[in-house]
């Protein structure tokens, strides 16, 4: 434990750092990601990877702060780093844009964060993490709904949560791949940690409706990012809208966590919990890889538009087996680390359905309907993202260079060993998650029949392999064009990604109003009322001498008149 | 442990048979004689004998796809717990191993580079998207007790539409259509040829006979029960075949919605504690 201890008269400037068992996980994640990250941005600028390092630091800090002051300070110093991450192509007028719409994002929810906090350490009397959380059951009931919510408004909109995720379609594709990679895998599920570091010390316990209503908004949240994600045509955007879908599942789990608690249902709790963390890592390492991976691909193809991709298998020889691993695990397929974190995750709500505590069972359900249509889209996305950008023949003239092996590949490789292994062998990951999840709920929690099913399910590929080996030994091997009626083969009678996500968008037609995401006009909305009543409240700053001397004057007054 | 091995050895074995019954018995039911149950194994030895045709330049994962697809049938074989057992349904298992197999064929159509298997593709994978809460919900439903109760009805009937989907049958599929245009499974596996296509067909017919399985352990009853469940299910599946038209593509959702209602209806029943007898 690190700590600078400020006078008594200003304790509220304390700065402590240490390490807790809530963090672990996610320090887990930093931990795998980070390396991948640096290794994969050696090839661009020397400032770039700087301030990536500085940003995996910020991170860190955030982790590990244990009092409002540090907390603060190292949340802030994250999304001043973020930011300039994200603004790196300044020149870009969409970059500008991005970079606008996310700082205004990132301050307003760092104010509710600083106001949830403050409220805490005013009622505690001190602004260490530990002295908040012992006053933690002494907080008033209309006291801890306004912190709840207020935490709920600060982390949920830098994690991502729909309907506060206007702002991240925009700005996490804008930033470089190496960048967007520690934003999605990394950053989201520290704004998911910084919830459930309130939920679960410092404001605890939560009231049941609260844990409730998360749950559900989580995973509705969850099956609106990933209905938004098949729809998209540029891949970083899909991969964007899919951390959306996954911050959705994240923050379900720890509603559902929040809930169980309040209910005395300490066992749920305790699945609930180890599920969020092992869904926090393997979103970390999957994310991670296919925004490497998109690096690649937009390198060599020299777009993101999967309408120009395609045909990529042999100039990306070494990426395309990565990048396909990525995409099994994003749509949460055995023999990948995202199989191991959806089971766990729904087993956490199975389990909940039998509390016998009929909310709890009735929010269960919807959230396991929600859970079980985002990883039907989930699906369809990413065969998507494969399928058209990877596989097939190439859409646009550009060709692209084979590319070499470099220390990109070394990281996607690391990345994806991590993504497999921890899918096969998910008790490989668990006895240091046991550990975090026991201090935090003081239950144990155990990884049930996963491990074994696991192992089934990766027989899946070896018989696969057994089955191609047995048809490879055919009679004789011919190679005819493909059948399309006749008419020639060429690039064109391939199918597009806006066709094969078009059923899914008419369908999904009654639930989206207008092409344009709701979320998104409202915030534009927003935004522009904003700069209507700037504009007209700028009368006050006359630009005079006179006007200000006179304003400072009446300032005195009120001063005055307060301190009387 | 024996058992279990024993029922997986038997779902292996006559899956393609109950391709063969429903085959059968829809056309006696349309008035035909039809061909023989054992028609599927006589395809299934042909196409082995075969060799195989390419389309130009795919790439190693259209080459390995159907592989992988008869890969997870088996998982899938292995994930129906044993029938009589009181063994839990692992339902996310069973859902994501059927789309692992599914994943390897939708990419391999797209790798296909035609427009037919594109379609194919695009509209397996909306359908899939659409079946999964269903399929999920229905599984889950068991961990609730009330397996004699009104619920598992609704369940079984939840099921047997997702069903319908996942084994390409009328109303939402058709796997005797010749036309391009129309198809979705056999869309997907269009350019597959001699074993590769033996694989599909058998895997195909294992994900079938898995499922049945399945939605029949969900009714109510055990042991004989059950297989008296499977039989029923099996002619219900021929009579939807022999009695409905294929939907318009833009009506199966409704389906899925109903299915999914029905998924709902069945928590709910279960949770209230409502028994039919």
């Amino acid at each position: 434990m690190i700590s600078l201890t400020a006078p008594a008269s200003l304790s509220m400037l304390d700065l402590t750092f240490a390490s807790t068992p809530l963090a672990l996980p996610f320090l887990a994640t930093l931990a795998i990601v980070v390396p991948a990250v640096l290794a994969a941005s050696l090839r661009s600028r020397a400032r770039e990877t700087l301030l990536l390092a500085v940003f995996a630091a910020t991170l860190a800090a955030v982790l590990f702060a244990r009092s409002v002051f540090a907390f603060m300070l190292a949340w802030e110093l994250m999304a001043l780093v973020s930011a300039m991450l994200v603004g790196a192509h300044f020149e870009r007028r969409y970059v500008r844009r991005a970079l606008l719409s996310y700082a205004i994002v990132s301050q307003i929810g760092a104010l509710c964060i600083l106001a949830a906090l403050a409220l805490l350490g005013a009622h505690a009397g001190a602004f260490t993490f530990d002295a908040i959380a012992r006053a933690a059951p002494s907080v008033p009931a209309p006291l801890r709904v306004t912190i709840a919510l207020l935490a709920l408004v600060g982390f949920g909109s830098k994690a991502g949560l729909v309907p506060m995720h206007f702002w991240l379609p925009s700005a996490h594709p804008a930033a470089p791949a190496t960048a967007s990679a520690l934003l999605s895998g990394v950053m989201l599920a520290v704004a998911v940690y910084g919830l459930a570091l309130v939920g679960l010390t410092l404001a605890q316990p939560l009231p049941a409706w609260f844990g409730i209503a998360l749950a559900l908004v989580g995973g509705l949240g969850g099956a609106i990012g990933a209905l938004y994600a098949s729809l998209q045509s540029d891949i970083k955007r899909i991969l964007a809208y899919s951390s959306i879908e996954n911050t959705g599942i994240a923050i379900g789990a720890l509603g559902l966590a929040f809930a169980a608690q309040a209910f005395g249902l300490t066992s749920i709790a305790a699945l609930a919990m180890l599920a969020l963390f092992f869904h926090v890592i393997a979103h970390g390492a999957f994310k991670s890889l296919l925004f490497l991976g998109a690096g690649s691909i937009v390198r060599a193809a020299g777009t993101s538009d999967l309408e120009h991709l395609g045909g990529l298998m042999r100039t990306l020889r070494f990426s395309a087996p990565f990048v396909l691993v990525g995409c099994a695990a994003a749509a949460a397929l055995p023999v990948t680390c995202g199989f191991a974190a959806e089971w766990l995750i729904v087993r956490g709500f199975v389990h909940a359905l039998t509390s016998g505590t009929p909310a709890l069972a009735v929010a269960a359900a919807v959230t396991i309907a929600a859970l079980a249509l985002a990883s039907g889209l989930a699906f369809a996305t990413f065969a998507k993202f494969f399928g058209i950008g990877m596989l097939g023949q190439r859409r646009s003239d550009h060709v692209a260079q084979p590319e070499r092996f470099d220390h990109v590949t070394v990281a996607l490789a690391w990345l994806s060993a991590i993504v497999v292994l921890i899918g096969i062998a998910p008790e490989l990951v668990m006895q240091q998650l046991g550990a975090a999840v026991q201090a935090v709920t003081g239950v144990q929690a155990d990884l049930g029949t996963l491990p074994h099913v696991a192992r089934i399910a990766a027989l899946a590929p070896v018989l696969g392999l057994l089955a191609t080996a047995w048809v490879a030994r055919s009679r004789s091997i011919a190679h005819q064009p493909t059948w399309t009626c006749g008419s020639p083969v060429t690039r064109r009678s391939q199918y597009t990604a806006t066709a094969f996500s078009q059923p899914i968008a008419r369908i999904f037609a009654v639930a989206m109003p207008s092409a344009r995401e709701p979320a998104i006009a409202f915030a534009r909305s927003v935004a522009a009322f904003a700069q209507r009543t700037a504009r007209r409240t700028r009368v006050v700053q006359g630009g005079r001498l006179r006007v200000y001397l006179a304003y400072a004057v009446l300032g005195a007054l009120v001063v005055f008149w307060l301190a009387r | 442990m024996i058992a279990h091995l024993a029922q997986i050895a038997v779902l292996l074995a006559v899956a393609p048979l109950l391709q063969g019954v429903i085959k059968s018995l829809r056309a006696r039911l349309q008035g035909r004689p039809g061909p023989s149950p054992l028609q599927p194994y006589r395809d299934l030895r042909k196409l082995a004998r075969k060799g195989i045709v390419l389309p130009h330049e795919v790439s190693l994962v259209f080459l390995a796809a159907p592989g992988l697809y008869a890969g997870s049938a088996l998982v899938l074989a292995y994930l129906v717990p044993t029938i009589g057992s009181r063994a839990p349904l692992d339902a996310i298992a069973i859902a994501l191993v059927l789309a692992f197999g599914r994943f390897a064929l939708v990419l391999a159509a797209l790798d296909a580079r035609s427009s037919f298997e594109g379609m194919a593709a695009s509209r397996e994978a909306t359908f899939a998207a659409l079946g999964e809460a269903p399929l999920v919900l229905a599984l889950v439903s068991t961990v609730l007790p009330g397996a004699t109760s009104l619920g598992a009805l609704f369940t079984a009937a939840a099921i047997f539409i997702v069903n319908l989907s996942e084994m390409a049958r009328i109303p939402i599929d058709n796997q005797e259509t010749h036309y391009e245009l129309t198809m979705i499974h056999e869309g997907l596996a269009l350019e597959y040829s001699g074993r590769h296509l033996a694989l599909v067909q058998y895997a195909a017919a294992v994900r079938q006979a898995a499922l049945l399985v399945l939605a029949a352990m969900l009714l109510p009853g055990s042991g004989g029960s059950t297989f008296a469940w499977f039989c029923a299910l099996v002619l219900a599946t021929a009579i939807v075949e022999r009695t409905f038209a294929k939907l318009r593509l833009f009506e199966v959702p409704s389906l899925f919605a109903l299915a999914t209602l029905l998924a709902f209806f069945g928590i709910a029943v279960r949770l209230t504690g409502v028994n039919l007898w």
